[in-house]
């Protein structure tokens, strides 16, 4: 474990990444990264462009596997683990682009969210336990303000509705651990705010990893941060820590702003 | 379910079907038996492709092939004293399962070893899947001739051509209702995923290749069906009939129609069949240049000038016009001039005007 991994209280341990890097070729987009994450934790990961965030995000749901280290979840090691298989673990993302169905509905988009987790994939009926899975897609609308837009394709949605909807998505599999790659991104301030609030209400017990430009933004909804820089962390705290952090401020505003 | 059944889509669909179900009793033996009968084989051939394309995202050339697997393999199952094939002499409905059960394995594992391409990579596997098979029945002449194998029957009841018609028809609205409805299931629904972005499926839990492969199985299943009846309608089959370029042509069928339709399978099925009847009987066709040896030539300038037109063949016009009617219905009930329809009629609830409310809209500056 490097001498500066982010470690968290003595709560149950969702997530363990340990030694971490992800190599393309000769660039190591993570490099040696550790971390813990606590059940019902909200972590932001935050960094300037090409610092690992997204990479590191991938190899944790498993779009990625890492050349070196361990991903555990949940106590079980899923480093080889492909990505189809962690929502079994309760894990849900969104990507930093928006990443939907536009040839679908909405309500559809969100109900195969809950057939992803549940199960029944390749079923040719429609069953009771379908109703059901409808009736929690349409709650998700609701969470994420888009109950008006159930039967409009996807496609027809503007940008910060498609990003509503990839949240609808994560949230509608009833996820413990919800990892948001930008979420506010392209969202207007109103938006911002209605993010802050769906974040802030979520569950004690749902463990959230956020990857955020918007520093108001991931300030206000984390207990914990991590700065990564060149695939690396760079600093860690809670949030007054890191807004203060002589580091962070040079990597974030450049040399001299250190004030 | 009362207004999906009076929906404008379903009525319409009723009366083709009570149109093509009378035909036989208004056309001419030619136009049944001929036109009809071809237009519904290659249609549900056709379908598969569209089906493949529209809903899974896969463009596939080897859908003519595995309906030639499943003719060759009635052929060699059925006959007993030919002087081609096998000559297993089975009981006529064995070896139909015989035929689907060999096409739908063969669909199967081809979609398997498939199910990790797309785009064009598929289309090109595909393309080589058609190769290899127009290949093996050219080359392994016990289970294909020498020169096809001829002397085929229906299986009773089809003793009749008529009865062939009624098979295809039965068929035809078979297998549209079954790929309609499968569209709507949990798997059709999840195809559509993959189709629109695989690895937003995989996070979600999907097993993407799995369903990539289920849907080739499927669609080879319904393409072993039309190959069926298509040897059924032939009396023989032999390795030419599932080259290169009748391959081209069922793909062609697809686009005439429009390939993100699966009602366009059958249009397209239709001007095919009937510019290749009908087009050379035209008087003076003859003095431009247009002979029986140039149908090939008419058919690709048809296809280019569809495709100028609409992008989305036949089925994309039809659409294009039927929403433009609808438009103008909308403006010619509207009361008030203001493009509001008048909802005071029964179908009031049927209106495409929708009220939005604002406090029901997505979060914007304004709610705060």
């Amino acid at each position: 474990m490097s001498p500066n991994a982010i470690m968290s209280s003595d709560r149950e341990q969702v997530l363990r990444l340990r030694s971490i890097v992800m190599a393309f070729g000769r660039l190591f987009a993570v490099n040696g990264v550790d971390l813990d994450v606590a059940k019902g934790e909200h972590l932001a990961i935050l960094g300037p462009n090409g610092a690992g965030k997204t990479t590191l995000f991938n190899v944790i749901s498993g779009d990625l596997t890492p050349t070196r280290g361990t991903v555990m979840i949940k106590g079980v090691d899923c480093t080889s683990l492909p990505s189809r298989r962690r929502p079994r673990f309760g894990m849900a993302r969104t990507y930093q682009k928006a990443r939907s169905f536009p040839g679908l509905s909405v309500e559809d988009n969100l109900y195969l969210a809950v057939v992803g987790k549940r199960g029944r994939h390749l079923s040719l009926w429609r069953s009771g336990t379908d109703r059901s899975w409808r009736e929690q897609a349409r709650a998700a609308a609701e969470t994420v303000w888009l109950t008006e837009e159930l039967a409009t394709p996807v496609s027809d949605l503007s940008h910060g509705q498609k990003r509503q909807l990839e949240i609808g998505m994560a949230v509608a599999t009833d996820p413990d651990i919800l990892l948001l790659d930008e979420p506010a991104s392209g969202l207007s301030r109103g938006e911002r705010e209605w993010l802050i609030e769906l974040l802030s209400d979520l569950g004690a017990d749902i463990t959230l990893l956020l990857i955020e430009h918007d520093m108001d933004v991931a300030l206000r909804v984390v207990d914990r941060v991590m700065v990564m820089a060149d695939g690396q962390q760079i600093a860690a705290g809670t949030p007054s820590e890191i807004e203060h952090d002589p580091v962070v401020l040079q990597t974030y505003l450049g040399t001299g702003a250190s004030a | 379910m009362t207004r999906q059944l009076r929906s404008p889509t379903t009525i319409a669909f009723v009366a083709v079907v009570a149109l093509l179900v009378v035909l036989p009793a208004i056309g001419s033996s030619f136009f049944v038996n001929f036109i009809m009968t071809r237009t519904l084989i290659l249609g549900l051939a056709a379908a598969t492709i569209v089906f493949l394309s529209a809903y899974g995202g896969m463009v596939s050339l080897a859908q003519l092939m595995l309906f030639g697997t499943a003719g060759f393999m009635f052929g060699n199952a059925v006959l007993e004293a030919s002087p081609r094939g096998l000559n297993l002499g089975w009981a006529p409905w064995t070896a139909v399962v015989f035929a689907l059960a060999v096409a739908t394995a063969i669909a199967f594992l081809l979609g398997a070893l498939s199910s990790r391409t797309t785009g064009i990579y598929f289309l090109m596997l595909t393309l080589v899947y058609a190769v290899i098979g127009y290949n093996v029945f050219a080359q392994v002449v016990p289970i294909s001739g020498p020169s096809g194998i001829t002397r085929i029957t229906p299986p009773p009841p089809i003793t009749q051509a008529t009865h062939l018609y009624y098979a295809a028809l039965l068929l035809s609205i078979g297998g549209y209702v079954v790929l309609k409805l499968v569209a709507r299931t949990p798997f059709g629904l999840a195809l559509q995923g993959v189709r629109d972005d695989p690895v937003r499926m995989a996070s979600l839990g999907f097993r993407v290749p799995l369903h990539r492969a289920l849907a080739f199985t499927l669609a080879g299943f319904i393409a072993g069906v039309a190959g069926l009846l298509n040897v059924w309608w032939n009396g023989q089959i032999d390795p030419a009939s599932i080259g290169i370029s009748p391959t081209l042509v069922l793909l062609i069928v697809a686009v005439i129609g429009g390939i993100s339709h699966l009602e366009g399978a059958w249009l397209g099925a239709f001007v095919y069949v009937a510019a290749n009847s009908y087009l050379r009987a035209l008087p003076f066709v003859d003095r431009i240049g247009i002979t029986e040896d140039r149908f090939n030539t008419v058919i690709g300038a048809l296809v280019l000038l569809i495709m100028v037109l609409s992008p989305e063949g036949l089925s994309g016009v039809i659409q294009r016009l039927s929403n433009e009617g609808r438009r103008r219905f909308s403006r010619f009930s509207s009361r008030d001039g203001t493009g509001r329809v008048d909802t005071s009629g029964d179908d009031a609830g049927e209106s495409p005007v929708v009220m939005i409310d604002s406090s029901t809209s997505p979060p914007t500056e304004e709610r705060k």
